[in-house]
């Protein structure tokens, strides 16, 4: 145990992990080493290794950059529901919440960072930022909202403050993230120039996307984290979880829902919208789109059968659907966007180059890699000494039945 | 915003009227200076809109411009908004400094054969990579019977045909550019001609200009733009353009310098006329005042400074 910022940092536990968790770790390495193989062909190529062009100016890296910030939000609505709303069951979570937005935050900002062919040039982001430009905020929402959770990750290890600061710190990082969100669909909502983005929904439907894939990831992730630490959860914080998913969820395809009713309504519809929208349905992007609707529904039907929802693998299943189909969406969003060009010609189907793909799942496993060491080497569980501090003894005598209550009223 | 802003005055008598408009615009500025100074400089943008053309009205009306007593004419107040936004206060490394002209362009659709000779005599002027995979202008074949963009194609075989007609699209130097104001960093401005510039020694490359610009007309150097060594054309920059965003400037080299642009200069049958709108005897303020013209996706509030005639 080493003693370093107010942590018990247990390097030793590294020294007794299984060889399966080091198998693990070497095949994140290996992805790891491949995607800084893929960035200096980026460096030395430039756009001859990657398939985005004038007619895809952002491309798969942007379609990460949407999901990490939106799986980022998951962690915070659970931390933040923790201490606004009194939903105890989640406290057991709130550590692990708070390192998964950390950490994909952190994710989102190095896809920026390895698209730039001259990185250096960003210190202008501070010396004569733009104010009308949307790209600034999400910028550094997103890198205050990162830096926000590693200190919330801080504050809840240490149990410095104790709750009233670990309160404090839920009420700025709450907006905070809401913000980060806004402006991250404020990128593709503020552009009169992209018909298929240029709505006002924008942002709700991202916020509830995002909600809904970080909490479906927060469930697996808590599942993965039971069946390979000592860390327990109770049943009832699942069946919560899942209920709070299944919420999100179905307003999150209803949203979807209108808005493709705008488009095709006889007495809406323009022929800018309708032809770009059908490249969705019937055209390149068909198998982008339609997965959607598919994992979507089928996810909010399984955890919506009552005599099934409680089982894991039906829980599993449903949130690997919707954090699967919430990707497809990103993937579709950032086609929607550039399908048609802004002179309204067709562009052809993107996919990302095998140097794309390398340098996203290179970013991905130096996520997985940070992570896994964390759980390991950091106090991830929720200590005695913190249950002294709170009224967690009362609450863990309620019936799973109140707590499921509480749960649902979210 | 730019001091340089003058309205157009085709009669003598606005003078007067106009030293009182300045005064009170001076004010509004002021105004506008101090919301910036609260709000990071977001508001002065909307309130520039909502504020500034009431206070102009008295002297564009006496310009005896518009039919509407009070009234401002469409033309002048284009004419007075197209000036500097994000100007960092000298011109871009490869430009001279601005004149007093507001620059434009008008375009006859009904000469324009489809035969490309102003893409080709813009590659060559503007060091254009022959291994970029774009020109700044794009010429679009267009269906008889419609303006409809998505129905048209630019892949059409070299000629032209003439079943067809055709429309020639490039920046259009919008008064109110999408691109500078979606430009994190200011790498892209108006200078105070209303010539919308790239610094490509600032330019981060993030490509958010291209997806905020609706006209198609801002294009990212994938790869290292390739020019043949007795082609290049030693006043605008090459190495440079690497990696970042570039565009159509109106052939700032050439027409601060007195010239014309190129794809103007190369049009066989005369369909392009460029010039400065402060000048009541230019030839596109003559065709304006004359002629029924149009605007590429006017409806988005752009304001381009290219009009098209057919």
């Amino acid at each position: 145990m080493k003693r370093f910022i107010g942590i018990e940092w247990d390097f030793g536990a590294l020294k007794e992990a299984s060889p399966r968790y080091w198998l693990w770790m070497s095949l994140l390495g290996v992805f790891l080493v491949l995607g800084g193989v893929a960035w200096t062909q980026l460096f030395l190529h430039g756009g001859n290794v990657i398939n985005m062009r004038d007619n895809y100016p952002w491309g798969l890296w942007f379609v990460d950059y949407m999901y990490y910030i939106g799986l980022a939000a998951g962690g915070l609505v659970v931390y933040a529901s923790v201490h606004l709303f009194g939903a105890k069951q989640f406290t057991a979570l709130s550590r692990i919440a708070v390192l998964q937005a950390g950490v994909l935050t952190m994710l989102a900002l190095l896809g920026i960072i390895t698209d730039m062919e001259r990185p250096w040039r960003m210190v202008w982001f501070m010396l004569t930022p733009n104010p009308t430009a949307p790209f600034l905020y999400t910028g550094s929402a997103a890198g205050g909202y990162m830096v926000l959770c590693f200190i919330d990750l801080w504050v809840l290890i240490t149990g410095k403050g104790g709750e009233k600061l670990a309160m404090t710190m839920t009420l700025i990082a709450l907006p905070f993230a809401i913000y980060m969100h806004t402006t991250t669909a404020f990128v593709l909502s503020m552009n009169k120039s992209r018909e298929l983005w240029h709505s006002a929904v924008m942002v709700p439907i991202f916020l509830t996307s995002a909600t809904a894939s970080g909490v479906a990831l927060l469930l697996i992730f808590a599942y993965i984290v039971q069946a390979t630490t000592h860390i327990k959860f109770e049943p009832s914080m699942f069946r919560s979880l899942s209920t709070l998913l299944a919420t999100v969820m179905i307003i999150d395809l209803f949203l979807l829902v209108v808005e493709i009713l705008s488009i095709f309504w006889p007495t809406s519809s323009m022929p800018g919208h309708t032809v770009r929208m059908a490249e969705f349905f019937t055209g390149h992007y068909a198998w982008a789109f339609l997965p959607v609707f598919v994992l979507g529904f089928s996810a909010f039907f399984l955890l919506s059968r009552r005599p099934t929802r409680h089982l894991p693998a039906v829980q599993l299943t449903a949130a690997g659907m919707y954090v699967v189909a919430v990707f497809f969406k990103r993937y579709s969003l950032m086609a929607m966007g550039f399908s048609r060009n802004t002179l309204g010609q067709l562009t052809g189907l993107y996919f990302p180059s095998a140097v794309e793909v390398f340098l996203a799942l290179g970013i991905l496993s130096f996520g997985l890699i940070l992570i896994t060491l964390a759980l390991k080497v950091l106090p991830m569980e929720t200590s005695e000494h913190a249950h002294d501090e709170g009224d967690e003894a009362g609450h863990a005598a309620t019936t799973p039945d109140a707590v499921v209550a509480e749960g649902s009223a979210l | 915003m730019s001091s340089d802003k003058e309205p157009l005055h085709d009669e003598p008598q606005a003078l007067d009227e106009d030293a009182g408009a300045v005064s009170r615009r001076r004010f509004l500025k002021g105004v506008g200076a101090a919301a910036g100074i609260l709000a990071a400089g977001v508001i002065p943008a909307f309130a520039s809109e909502l504020v500034a053309s009431p206070a102009t009205k008295g002297a564009e009306a006496a310009a005896g411009e518009s039919l509407v007593p009070g009234a401002q004419s469409s033309l002048a107040r284009i004419t007075e908004e197209d000036g500097s936004i994000n100007y960092p206060g000298k011109p871009v490394s490869y430009a001279d400094p601005a004149g007093d002209q507001k620059w434009a362009m008008v375009i006859d659709v009904k000469a324009c054969v489809g035969c490309r000779k102003c893409v080709y005599a813009c590659v060559k002027e503007n060091n254009i990579g022959r291994n970029s995979g774009f020109t700044y202008i794009n010429v679009m074949e267009m269906e008889p019977g419609t303006m409809e963009l998505e129905s048209g194609t630019l892949e059409y075989p070299e000629g032209g045909s003439s079943e067809k007609w055709y429309l020639p699209i490039q920046c259009m130097q919008c008064a109110k550019p999408s691109c500078v104001y979606g430009c994190p960093v200011k790498a892209t401005w108006k200078e105070p001609d209303g010539i919308v510039v790239v610094d490509y020694n600032k330019c981060i490359g993030c490509r958010n200009c291209m997806v905020t610009c609706p006209y198609f007309a801002r294009h990212f150097n994938w790869v290292e733009p390739y020019v043949p060594k007795a082609e290049i054309n030693p006043k605008v920059p090459l190495e440079e353009k690497a990696s970042v965003v570039e565009k159509c400037t109106f052939c700032v080299q050439r027409t601060r310098n007195g010239g014309t642009t190129a794809c103007t200069e190369a049009c066989p049958v005369g369909a392009r006329k460029f010039g400065d709108l402060n000048d009541p005897n230019s030839e596109v303020s003559v065709l304006l005042k004359t002629r029924r013209v149009f605007r590429l996706k006017e409806e988005l509030g752009n304001e381009p400074m290219i009009w098209y005639v057919g």
